[in-house]
């Protein structure tokens, strides 16, 4: 029983390494795809908006700021918007008011104290005019309910389907934001936690009437677009600037880290591979060799019944077929408990036997969080195969020497 | 005249153990008629054994030759051999030597595997053959759940699967009491053409030769002839 436990054992790792190595190049291509697709949509939309000035009172991360006394320092007025319209090559601007809602709390680590805050959604009010949500990418486009919203809408809000679980609402249903009723008016799919109204509710229900956050302005020409960029950074030096110039170098810098993982990605795929072969390898030869000696001891064992079997007028051949049949029988049970316990336990063989793939940022331990090892029944009809035609060939040394015993010795043997 | 079944000529048997030499049979010259009975007697270490094991073609002799059933059978290649073992002799065994793993009827059928019998002619035989040693009803039944008398009856049948010519038992009743010896040696005459006096009455039907050996006098003395071996010689002669 040891023996075909031990023998499932190998079969079960014939199974987990080759699924483990096929997951990892699932996950891997799954990954680089993923990666590949952000970059291609990153690029169209930095060339879609050659001309686009982003300006924000925050370094990207408006939207997480959290609700603080002083907050009125983070925004801008709406003067700054026909401040901004009067320079000379600007076509449009676009205001918002983003404010992210969520609760803060203080936690201590290593001794020192540390503020959370913890977004539950943010508010992105959007100037619903029709000659700016008609030109410019305002407002998100996969609507999965309802409908989008549209010039004059006021006291509706366009949840984001992450939204909708927090809210526990959809489309027509209303929903309390700070202490006003909106009537959700559509829902985009997205795992993204911002909601959008017009900015004249947003300004209201944050108390920041007349406050803007962030100032997307359009150039004429993009040949405009760094002149004017330097004259809004004059007029206001404390607000984040970023050009097409910025994010193509944020998008370059972006693949030249993209490319490092890569080729890390590939290296430790290249050393898992390697591992995966020699563990294979080994695998098969222990496999063989548990048969081989396996047999070779119940071959001496039964010394006796062989001298037995040829005394009474069994051939060479009746008893080599005998030893060979129950080798391989030892095997075909191996093989049994090797598809249960390979099917079962492959995640975790597979987890215990490869090193862990490092792409993107995952490190030791992430392997079996991002990538499932599921055995496909090609590589368990495989794995069987190869157990039993091990069976079979680590039986025959032993029972071509069963079947060459001289049955009078062989009467002997005790 | 009786026909000659096996005959031996100056057989010697040497087993050699390193720097040692054994001899166990020396010029043992031996001639047995078809469907006699006869028992070979002699002490421990005699050479009984040897003697059986080279006439039943399990082993070859050192110098010497056995002629079975006019055959030279010291020059035949083992696979020869294999057949003749198969098709024209039977063993019986002193400790039964029956598989525990099969049943009676299972151990009965082994021999008949590789002959051209189908599966349910070697069925029907085996039934037969246990019916005959008396084991109706016990065909199912491994060995460990039979009596050693019961057991050597299955070995007995297994001997005649193959409607032997020439049954080779060594020691066949050592392991039995005195009314299973009986029964036993019962048994064995019923196989041949033996008209020894303790038999009187017996149907013969098989005229099969049986060669046993024995250290147990009282047990050779129901067979039809008596041989002495002695420190590997045959010593004499007894009708």
């Amino acid at each position: 029983m040891l023996i075909v436990i031990a023998l499932g054992f190998s079969m079960a790792i014939m199974i987990s390494v080759p699924s483990g190595i096929m997951a990892n190049q699932a996950a891997t291509t799954s990954l680089m795809e993923s990666y590949d697709k952000t970059i291609g949509n990153m690029e169209e939309e930095i060339n879609r908006t050659l001309t686009l000035i982003e300006c924000r009172t925050t370094s990207g991360f408006g939207q997480f700021r959290p609700e603080r006394p002083d907050r009125t320092e983070y925004f801008l007025n709406e003067s700054a918007i026909s401040d901004v319209l009067s320079i000379q090559g600007v076509k449009d601007v676009v205001p918002f008011l983003e404010y992210a809602v969520g609760t803060s709390r203080t936690e201590t680590r290593m001794g020192m104290e540390f503020t959370i805050f913890v977004t539950d959604y943010t508010i992105v009010g959007v100037p619903l005019n029709s000659s700016l949500i008609d030109n410019y990418s305002i407002l998100p486009t996969n609507i999965a309910e309802g409908r989008n919203l549209r010039e004059g809408d006021r006291e509706v809000v366009l949840l984001s389907s992450n939204n909708t679980n927090y809210f526990g609402a959809e489309a027509g249903d209303e929903v309390n934001i700070k202490g006003s009723v909106f009537t959700v008016i559509g829902v985009y799919e997205s795992a993204d936690t911002r909601l959008y109204m017009s900015i004249y509710d947003a300004q209201t229900i944050t108390d920041l009437e007349g406050k803007i956050s962030r100032l997307d302005v359009y150039a004429e020409d993009e040949s405009d677009v760094d002149r004017i960029a330097s004259i809004i950074a004059s007029i206001y030096p404390l607000i984040y600037i970023t050009t097409p110039t910025d994010r193509l170098s944020q998008l370059e810098r972006m693949k030249q880290s993209y490319q490092f993982m890569l080729q890390n990605a590939e290296s430790t795929f290249s050393q898992t591979q390697t591992t995966a072969f020699q563990e294979l390898i080994i695998a098969i030869v222990a496999t063989g060799l548990i048969v081989l000696f396996t047999m070779t001891y119940t071959v001496r064992e039964r010394t006796k019944e062989i001298g037995i079997l040829k005394a009474i007028g069994l051939s060479n051949g009746n008893v080599m077929v005998q030893f060979l049949l129950e080798g391989v029988l030892l095997s075909l049970m191996a093989g049994v408990v090797g598809v249960v316990i390979g099917s079962m336990g492959a995640p975790f063989l597979a987890s215990l036997l490869l090193p862990h793939i490092n792409l993107f940022g995952m490190g030791p331990g992430a392997f079996s969080q991002s990538v499932t090892v599921t055995p496909n029944l090609q590589i368990i009809l495989l794995a069987f195969g190869a157990v039993v035609l091990l069976g079979a060939l680590g039986s025959l040394y032993p029972a071509w020497r069963a079947s060459r015993t001289r049955p009078a010795e062989a009467m002997r043997y005790e | 005249m009786s026909e000659i079944l096996v005959k031996t000529e100056g057989l010697s048997k040497t087993y050699t153990m390193g720097k040692d030499r054994v001899q166990a049979l020396s010029e043992v010259n031996l001639q047995v008629n078809k469907g006699e009975f006869i028992s070979i007697l002699g002490p421990s270490g005699s050479g009984k054994t040897t003697l059986l094991s080279i006439l039943g073609c399990l082993d070859k002799p050192t110098s010497g030759r056995v002629i079975f059933d006019r055959m030279d059978v010291t020059e035949l290649p083992e696979k020869e051999l294999c057949k003749i073992r198969r098709n024209k002799i039977g063993f019986i065994f002193q400790t039964f030597n029956l598989l525990p793993y099969l049943s009676a009827i299972e151990n009965v059928e082994l021999p008949m595997e590789g002959t051209k019998k189908s599966r349910d002619e070697r069925r029907k035989s085996a039934h037969e053959l246990l019916s005959r040693v008396g084991l109706s009803g016990r065909e199912r039944h491994r060995p460990n759940r039979l009596s050693a008398g019961e057991q050597q009856r299955v070995a007995i049948a297994r001997a005649l699967a193959n409607n032997p010519t020439m049954v080779l038992a060594d020691e066949p009743t050592g392991n039995l009491d005195k009314k299973t010896k009986y029964e036993i040696m019962t048994i064995l005459a019923r196989c041949t053409f033996s008209t020894a006096p303790k038999y009187g009455g017996l149907v013969v039907d098989q005229g099969t030769t049986v060669i046993m050996v024995t250290h147990d006098s009282d047990i050779a003395s129901q067979t039809g002839k008596m041989l002495y071996l002695d420190d590997g010689k045959l010593k004499s002669h007894q009708s």
